[in-house]
């Protein structure tokens, strides 16, 4: 809009289009107890547990960004989109999309977003992909030129033009979450969250969904939240990087940032003899002359972190100092650097912010 | 290609049968008991002699037999529980899609009860023929066009009450787990409380006179009462004032239930 929209601090334009502020999420789940004493306990005093999946989680998403949420299995990537996208409400703090509370959508809002889940389909399971489409184009007021030229753009490009009349249970995992993608984009989304999009898909059909995505997001000023334990995923889609870590934010800053450590670190894995001696000390000592460290230890095992630089000089070393029975390399797996993140959370935070 | 279309005019046909014949095993029961009542009290009346008919409760056995057939054809009418599977989409997960959506979700429920009403009054048509041909000279025959329109008002009216309560009750799964049973208790109570066992105006008055103020009575009893003309527009006016207020009401209830709801929700399966 051209109006002047600087000084509308909660304003839907010019405002940050995904605000978290302080934002909590209890789950409290029932205990069931066993037997004809747990029925009528639980019908008495049912016992419950708080999880706290969310623990003041911070956030703010400009216009256009995208924005890649890693974090371990249970670190509350899923809650955190449920939240934002307005399908939970926050125990606590407050969640905005759009300039408008989360949990108080309109239509005008829900009109510009989009949900895809890739546990959890958004199309009509007992339909064909194509008359769920048609439902979505007038549930969303699609025009029929709009409909049709994206209909055919989306199809072609993610390649599933054969298979739109296939009822979707009947459809691959990949091609029903391509189908899900084009469902998502029918009515032009601003604002895209994206959970799990590739779990179990192939190589190619991620190549294709990542493609799909980048491409979408070049044209238009689409805001993406992408959740994945893909690193490559995040890495081709995302410019901006979220870690969540016990429903905390861990790390939030540049792709650059990150990629520069996953790909400048590698994790040498190192297989000694159960019972061979290791001069733990001297060991430690003589890794940190090479800028390495040691990240993990077990009986047979080693796991040594050191840049992709100094590798070459710190393997004939470990030959030297141990009875090595086998080596084998492997770029820093995520879990690990997620883990560091977190240890050194606060300066990363810090220096990520723009 | 044939066995396909063979299937599928089973399938039709099936839906039918099972359409026509659901709901028809109690009113024979029924049948069954108040022949063997009304028989039982003649014969304590006057040993076959007396030309006045034995009514019970203000019902003669003819009228017994019509208000049978009225309640066959009206119970294809009321919308039940099984139309509606609310209750597995919220434990699922599967109304997190709608959800996002810029539309009231009620709405579609509201779409399932148009297309179930439709249906069911094509389906109450075709009973009503059935049952006219097989037996016309015991099949309940409307007194007029206008008390067969006031009859279909209030009967819609108190099947759309019927759809808010197991609404309702589908919407507690966002706090309990088993909801099924509650439905199940819902439809008979309803179901007892309108007359679908006995005619409300039969029950002892103090019965009658609680029940009368409830939407099932003029759901059930009284539009069949309107068939046979035992009822006029005057009690119709009553009745249709009495069931909007409770109509309205219950979605208000429903309103309050969903919106509580939602903020439990917890998007399962995600
Ligand atoms: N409905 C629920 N009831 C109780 N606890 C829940 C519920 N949903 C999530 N949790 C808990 O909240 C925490 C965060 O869950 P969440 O689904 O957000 O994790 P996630 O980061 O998406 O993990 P994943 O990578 O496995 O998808 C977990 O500990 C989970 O057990
Ligand atoms: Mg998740």
């Amino acid at each position: 809009m051209s109006v002047a929209s600087g000084t509308k601090p909660s304003g839907a334009d010019g405002g940050p289009v995904l605000e978290a502020r302080g934002v909590r999420k209890v789950f409290r789940t029932f205990e069931r107890v066993p037997g004809l004493r747990g029925i009528l306990k639980n019908f008495v005093a049912r016992e419950h547990v708080d999880i706290a999946a969310l623990d003041g989680v911070d956030l703010r998403v400009e216009r256009g960004e995208s924005v890649g949420l890693i974090g371990a299995n249970g670190a509350g990537k899923t809650t955190l989109v449920k939240i934002l996208a307005g399908i939970v409400p926050a125990s606590s703090g407050e969640a905005r999309l759009l300039g408008r509370d989360s949990f108080d959508l309109r239509d005008a809002e829900k009109r510009r977003l989009a949900l895809v889940m890739g546990q959890k389909s958004q199309l009509w399971w007992d339909l064909p992909p194509i008359d769920s489409f048609r439902l979505l184009k007038e549930i969303y007021g699609v025009s029929d030129a709009d409909f049709a030229e994206r209909l055919a753009r989306f199809a072609s490009m993610l390649e599933v033009e054969d298979r739109l009349k296939i009822q979707l249970r009947q459809l691959s995992l990949g091609q029903r979450m391509k189908m899900e993608i084009i469902g998502a984009f029918l009515h032009s989304p601003e604002v895209v969250f994206l959970d799990e999009p590739t779990i179990g898909l192939d190589l190619i059909s991620r190549e294709t969904i990542r493609r799909f995505l980048v491409g979408l997001s070049e044209q238009r000023a689409v805001t993406f939240v992408l959740t994945s334990h893909d690193l490559e995923d995040i890495e081709e889609t995302c410019r901006r990087i979220v870690v969540l870590d016990q429903g905390a934010v861990a790390f939030d800053g540049g792709l650059t940032d990150l990629s520069q450590r996953v790909t400048g670190k590698r994790a040498v894995e190192v297989h000694v003899h159960p019972n061979a001696r290791v001069d733990e000390e001297a060991l430690v000592a003589e890794l940190s002359r090479h800028g390495a460290e040691l990240a993990g230890r077990s009986a047979g095992s080693l796991t040594v972190i050191v840049s992709a630089e100094r590798l070459a000089e710190l393997v004939p070393r470990l030959f030297a100092m141990l009875d090595v029975k086998d080596l084998s390399v492997e770029r820093q797996p995520l879990e690990r650097l997620i883990r560091e993140i977190y240890r050194r959370g606060i300066d990363a935070a810090g220096g990520g912010e723009g | 290609m044939a066995y396909e279309f063979r299937k599928r005019i089973q399938f039709r046909a099936g839906f039918f049968v099972r359409e026509v014949l659901n709901g028809t095993v109690e009113p024979l029961v029924m049948l069954f008991v108040y022949t063997a009542l009304y028989g039982s009290a003649a014969a304590a009346a006057g040993e076959g002699v007396g030309t006045e008919p034995v009514s019970l409760g203000g019902w003669t056995y003819p009228e017994i037999i019509q208000y049978v057939a009225g309640l066959v054809v009206v119970r294809k009418l009321i919308f039940h529980s099984r139309a509606l599977d609310l209750a597995t989409e919220i434990f699922e997960g599967r109304v997190t899609k709608y959800l996002v959506m810029p539309f009231r979700f009620f709405v579609l429920h509201q779409g399932r009860f148009l297309q179930f009403t439709l249906l069911q009054l094509a389906v109450a048509a075709l009973v009503w023929c059935i049952g006219y041909a097989a037996a016309p000279a015991y099949w309940l025959v409307p007194v007029s066009v206008a008390a067969t329109l006031q009859a279909g008002v209030l009967v819609l009216m108190g099947s759309y009450c019927c759809f808010l309560i197991f609404f309702i009750l589908n919407a507690l799964a966002f706090w309990l787990d088993v909801v099924w049973s509650l439905l199940v208790m819902a439809w008979f109570v309803i179901g007892f409380s309108g007359g679908a066992l006995v005619p409300v105006s039969q029950m002892p008055a103090a019965f009658y006179g609680v029940l009368s103020l409830g939407f099932p009575y003029w759901m059930i009893t009284a539009p069949i009462e309107l068939l046979m003309g035992r009822l006029g527009t005057g009690d119709f006016l009553l009745g249709a004032g009495l069931v909007a207020g409770q109509l309205v009401a219950l979605d208000l209830l429903r309103r309050w239930v969903w919106r509580r709801g939602l903020a439990r929700y917890v998007g399962a399966g995600m």
